[in-house]
Order: C-alpha cells, then sequence, then structure tokens
C-alpha cells in the first residue's frame, strides 16, 4: 500500500511543552484514518504540522511525496483542510466563500463556478448559496467549511474534530459524507475525541496521548488485543442471591450484578452459555435475556491509555486554541 | 512566469475579498472621510493655512489612516476569527499573503486620496500644478502606509492589541510628519525625528506636485525614501508573522 502521508521522529515544542513526541506515522492512500486522543493531547498540533500550517520543532513529514516543509505549496496544492473551528468568512455569502477558496488553489473560473454549484448542491446547501454565511448555524457552516476544503478536488481530506458541538442531523451528515468522500477516493486523516466516531468511521486508528501515538492499528484488532476473556449480559425471571450461585460455576471468572442483569466475565462464551442453560434448568429459572459483549474501542482505549472514558467526552473550550 | 502570475492572481484575490469584507463599508468609508477632516480642522481653527500645504496635508493623511488603519485591524482579525489559517493551509507563500493583504489597503489608500483630492480642488483657489506627479505621489504613499499597517499589526493575534500601538504610531506621525507644522518650523530634535517618519517623505512629494517647485534631489530623495520603507516595512511583517506562526 502506498502512503500518502509519512512521518518520522515528528516532533513539536512549544517553550517547555512538548506537544508532539517524535511521531512515526504512515497513513495509505485511500483510507479513513483517525487519530483518537483527549483534549491536549496533540491532536491538533500534528494536524497543523501535516499541513503545513506550523514548522516541526524536528523530524520529517512528506505529504504525497512532498516535503511539507521544503516544497509546502506542492504539498499543499493535494490537500483539504477543515479545522476544528469553522473558518469560513461569517461576511460573505456561501457562494463567495467557495469561489474565494477555490481561487487560492487556483482553480480556472469555469472551473470553480461549476465545482462551487456541484459543492452547494452536494452539501444541501444551494438555496442559501447567496446568503451571509453570518446567519447559518454551527452544522450548516461545518459542511460548507468541508465544502470550501473539497473546491479543488484534493486527494487527501484532513478533518480536525469534524463533528465537535454539532446536532444530530448535522453529525450524521457529516459522518456519512466523510464515508461517501472516501468511497469516492479521497483519503481522510480525521482527529477526534469521539471513541464512537472513530470506531464508526475510521479503517485505522491512532490512540494519542501526551504527544505520543500509543497504538495504531484497526478499531477491531485494537479491541480484540484489549480484552482475551469474553462478557455475557444474562437476565433470568428472578435475580435475588443468584450472584453467589453464579460464581459456582466453573465456566465463570467473574460475576457483577448490573439492575436485574448479571454481567458475567467467561473465557470461551461458546462452552458458558449451555453452562448457564443448564444453570437456568437446575435453578428452575427463565432466561429472560442473554447478549455476548465484545470489548469496544473505548475499553481498548483505557486499557492503553490509563485514562477514564470520561476526560474524551469533555468538549473543547468554545474560545479558539491555536495549539493544543 | 506562470507561478509568477499564479501568485499574482491569488494575492489580487485575497485584495479583493480584503476590499470587500474589511475596507470598502460605509463605516469605514466614512470614518476614513471624516477622520483626517476633523484632525485637520481641529488642529487649524484659528491658524491660516496655506491651500498648498492643505491639499497634500489632507491626502497623506488620508492615505495614512486609510491603508493603514483599517489594515492594522484587518490582519489581526483575521487572525483572531481563525479565517488567517485558511490561507496559510493553502497553496500560496506568506510573501503572497502579505502582498494580498497589503494590496486591500493599497486600494483603499488610493480610494480615499483620490476622494480627497477632488475635495480639496473644490476648495477656492485650490490646484494642483504637476497632476501626474501628485498621482505618483499618492501610488507610493499609499504603497508604504498599506505596507505600514500590516507590519504595525503583524505581531498581534486580536484587534484590542493591534489597536493602541496602531493608532499611536499613526497620530504621532501626523504631528510630526509635516502635515500641519512645516518641518523646517520645528525644534531640531524633532526635525531629525520627521525624517524617519515616512509621512515626512509622503506629503513632501505631494507639496512639490501641488506647488509645482520641485527639487531634483528633495523629490529623489522622497521616492527612494517611501520605497525603501515599504520595502523595510513589508520584510518585517512577514518576518513578524512568522516568528508568531512558529
Amino acid at each position: 500500500m502506498n502512503a500518502i502521508i509519512k512521518t518520522q521522529n515528528l516532533t513539536k515544542q512549544y517553550g517547555d511543552i512538548l506537544a508532539v513526541n517524535n511521531l512515526d506515522l504512515e497513513v495509505f492512500e485511500g483510507e479513513i484514518f483517525g487519530l483518537l486522543g483527549p483534549n491536549g493531547a496533540g491532536k491538533t498540533t500534528t494536524i497543523r504540522m501535516l499541513t503545513g500550517q506550523t514548522k516541526p520543532t524536528s523530524g520529517t513529514i512528506t505529504v504525497d511525496s512532498y516535503d511539507i516543509v521544503h516544497e509546502p505549496i506542492k504539498a499543499k496544492q493535494q490537500i483539504g483542510v477543515v479545522p476544528d473551528v469553522s473558518n469560513i468568512y461569517d461576511e460573505m455569502s456561501a457562494w463567495d466563500n467557495l469561489t474565494f477558496a477555490a481561487q487560492l488553489y487556483g482553480v480556472s473560473k469555469v472551473e470553480r463556478e461549476k465545482r462551487a454549484k456541484e459543492l452547494l448542491e452536494l452539501f444541501g446547501l444551494s438555496e442559501r448559496r447567496k446568503d451571509r454565511v453570518a446567519g447559518f448555524s454551527r452544522g450548516m457552516k461545518r459542511r460548507l467549511t468541508i465544502a470550501a476544503a473539497l473546491i479543488h478536488k484534493p486527494k487527501l481530506l484532513f478533518l480536525d474534530e469534524p463533528t465537535t458541538g454539532l446536532d444530530v442531523q448535522s453529525l450524521r451528515m457529516i459522518r456519512s459524507l466523510i464515508k461517501e468522500l472516501n468511497s469516492d477516493g479521497v483519503t481522510v486523516f480525521l482527529t477526534t475525541h469521539y471513541i464512537e466516531e472513530a470506531d464508526q468511521l475510521c479503517q485505522r486508528v491512532a490512540i494519542i496521548n501526551k504527544g505520543r501515538i500509543v497504538t495504531v492499528d484497526s478499531p477491531e484488532k485494537l479491541k480484540a488485543s484489549t480484552e482475551r476473556r469474553q462478557l455475557i449480559e444474562i437476565s433470568f425471571t428472578a435475580s435475588r442471591g443468584l450472584e453467589d450461585k453464579l460464581k459456582g460455576l466453573s465456566c465463570v471468572n467473574e460475576v457483577s450484578m448490573l439492575g436485574d442483569k448479571c454481567r458475567l466475565q467467561v473465557d470461551e462464551a461458546s462452552e458458558a452459555v449451555p453452562a448457564l442453560v443448564d444453570f437456568a434448568r437446575k435453578n428452575s429459572l427463565k432466561i429472560v435475556s442473554i447478549n455476548t459483549l465484545k470489548p469496544s474501542l473505548e475499553d481498548a482505549f483505557v486499557k492503553l491509555t490509563g485514562l477514564s472514558p470520561e476526560i474524551m467526552k469533555t468538549e473543547k473550550e468554545p474560545v479558539k486554541k491555536k495549539e493544543e | 512566469m506562470d507561478a509568477l502570475k499564479g501568485n499574482l492572481l491569488k494575492a489580487v484575490g485575497i485584495a479583493k475579498k480584503d476590499a470587500k469584507i474589511y475596507f470598502f463599508k460605509g463605516p469605514n468609508i466614512t470614518f476614513g472621510l471624516l477622520f483626517p477632516a476633523i484632525i485637520y480642522l481641529a488642529f487649524s481653527v484659528g491658524r491660516t493655512a496655506e491651500i498648498s500645504m492643505v491639499i497634500p496635508g489632507l491626502v497623506a493623511m488620508s492615505s495614512l489612516f486609510g491603508a493603514g488603519a483599517i489594515e492594522s485591524i484587518a490582519l489581526p482579525l483575521e487572525r483572531a476569527k481563525g479565517t488567517f489559517d485558511r490561507l496559510l493551509a493553502a497553496p500560496i507563500s506568506l510573501t503572497t499573503i502579505i502582498v494580498g493583504k497589503a494590496l486591500g489597503g493599497f486600494s483603499f489608500g488610493i480610494f480615499l486620496s483620490i476622494a480627497y483630492m477632488i475635495i480639496a480642488l473644490l476648495l477656492p483657489g485650490a490646484t494642483i500644478a504637476n497632476p501626474f506627479l501628485f498621482a505618483f505621489g499618492i501610488v507610493l504613499s499609499a504603497l508604504t502606509f498599506s505596507a505600514l499597517g500590516v507590519c504595525i499589526s503583524a505581531p498581534f493575534g486580536d484587534v484590542p492589541q493591534a489597536m493602541p500601538p496602531a493608532t499611536l504610531i499613526r497620530v504621532a506621525m501626523v504631528f510630526l510628519g509635516g502635515v500641519f507644522i512645516p518641518i523646517a518650523t520645528m525644534p531640531s530634535s524633532l526635525q531629525l525625528v520627521a525624517h524617519i517618519l515616512p509621512v515626512t517623505y509622503a506629503v513632501d512629494i505631494l507639496q512639490q506636485a501641488t506647488t509645482g517647485q520641485i527639487v531634483a534631489i528633495a523629490l529623489i530623495t522622497d521616492i527612494v525614501a517611501l520605497i525603501l520603507f515599504s520595502v523595510i516595512f513589508f520584510a518585517v511583517a512577514v518576518a513578524l508573522i512568522k516568528k508568531t506562526l512558529h
């Protein structure tokens, strides 16, 4: 597979703060790659270096085989950038924003008008094309920012926290657009602190914490590597006094009660399920529900970083931050 | 050659955008037209001023405040809103971005200077002996003052930070640069200060064009000084922005 982004020993230091520490990454053409980490982990600094907006303190970055530090113009021509805060011009109309963005990428007048029309249509903004962006909702501004990043048909799209703070409808629309763009051949590099988003969208995920990459793999492999033991959630017609009885089963390692449900940690679910059916029969109980639970990406994240998943649910401060 | 043309088109695109959203706005045009007149009236009440002094002074001041004042707001505003990052992420050099930003202020400076020139020519007894030199003086002044505006605002990431130094520098220039008081009548220490201010050379070139009394050496000094100031302000602006970015 061809690496469209490659970094080696990428480091960024702001005074005494080491924002990104010896980052080695490879992002392959055609994939959706996610950089997952809490606020302040170094995600925005990384994306700013990868897109040539900030110079690294040390290390190298190649984007589509161009060194972003030494050949920034050629490298930037291949990419589209969507920052964490929508940075379109509020004072201009949606149409003017798109045609201006096209001008920055050297798109011809005929082509820029054609593309602007197509993108406004694709992003559901055609009817508001002449309106000033100041009156747009957060979700509409986000869509327009993504449209502006796509105006020159980039090979690679960078999205920094694309869905942070959006309503459910806009969030779903943007996630589905990201998938659609990827199926059209655009490589997507996104940062997120939503574990669920990384799980749903990304083919590979890098977990970053305190400026360092903790691991890189596909979400499924990360989940699988986290916990070899399996979980079963079972509910019987009665639950009183079951905990101790269930602990007595040889196939069960641990039991915890969650309301009227019992969560059992087992070595092998396929062996445990018949034993539980037998257990119910012997105790004159009926099984109301039974589910096998796989470890989630959140479990993998917690195990790999040692952080609480709650920290990932903390939104960024509303004030724009240049750097994490 | 194609790359140069491409860069120029991008710079013009930035300038047109800036002109549209920052400069050519009703309140800014009103400010640009009224402010120099008010300052001039406040200072000249009770004094008799030669019309040949009034026209260059007003035109230089309108260029200084037109090209420079809005320019020193436009850049920090764009940085505070994050829209400057849009320019940085695009395949354009920082120099091209700054050329584009300065061109926006330049066009507004030219517009206000021409407006003031027309208004001034309506005053009784007002004439411009050498219109071509006057036009050249307007262009050079707008170029210098727009570069000055970018330079002053370059280190700042927000408007409230940029405004006090920008205003202080411009007001000091107006009073020390021969706009109201002929430099020859100033104390020698202030005359020295006047010679390091670009507005001094802008007023002088416009005065020579207005009166038609051209002194070759003084004219060449004015032109060279204004070009040098433009280049220095521009280079310092690029260096300062680069420093704040990395």
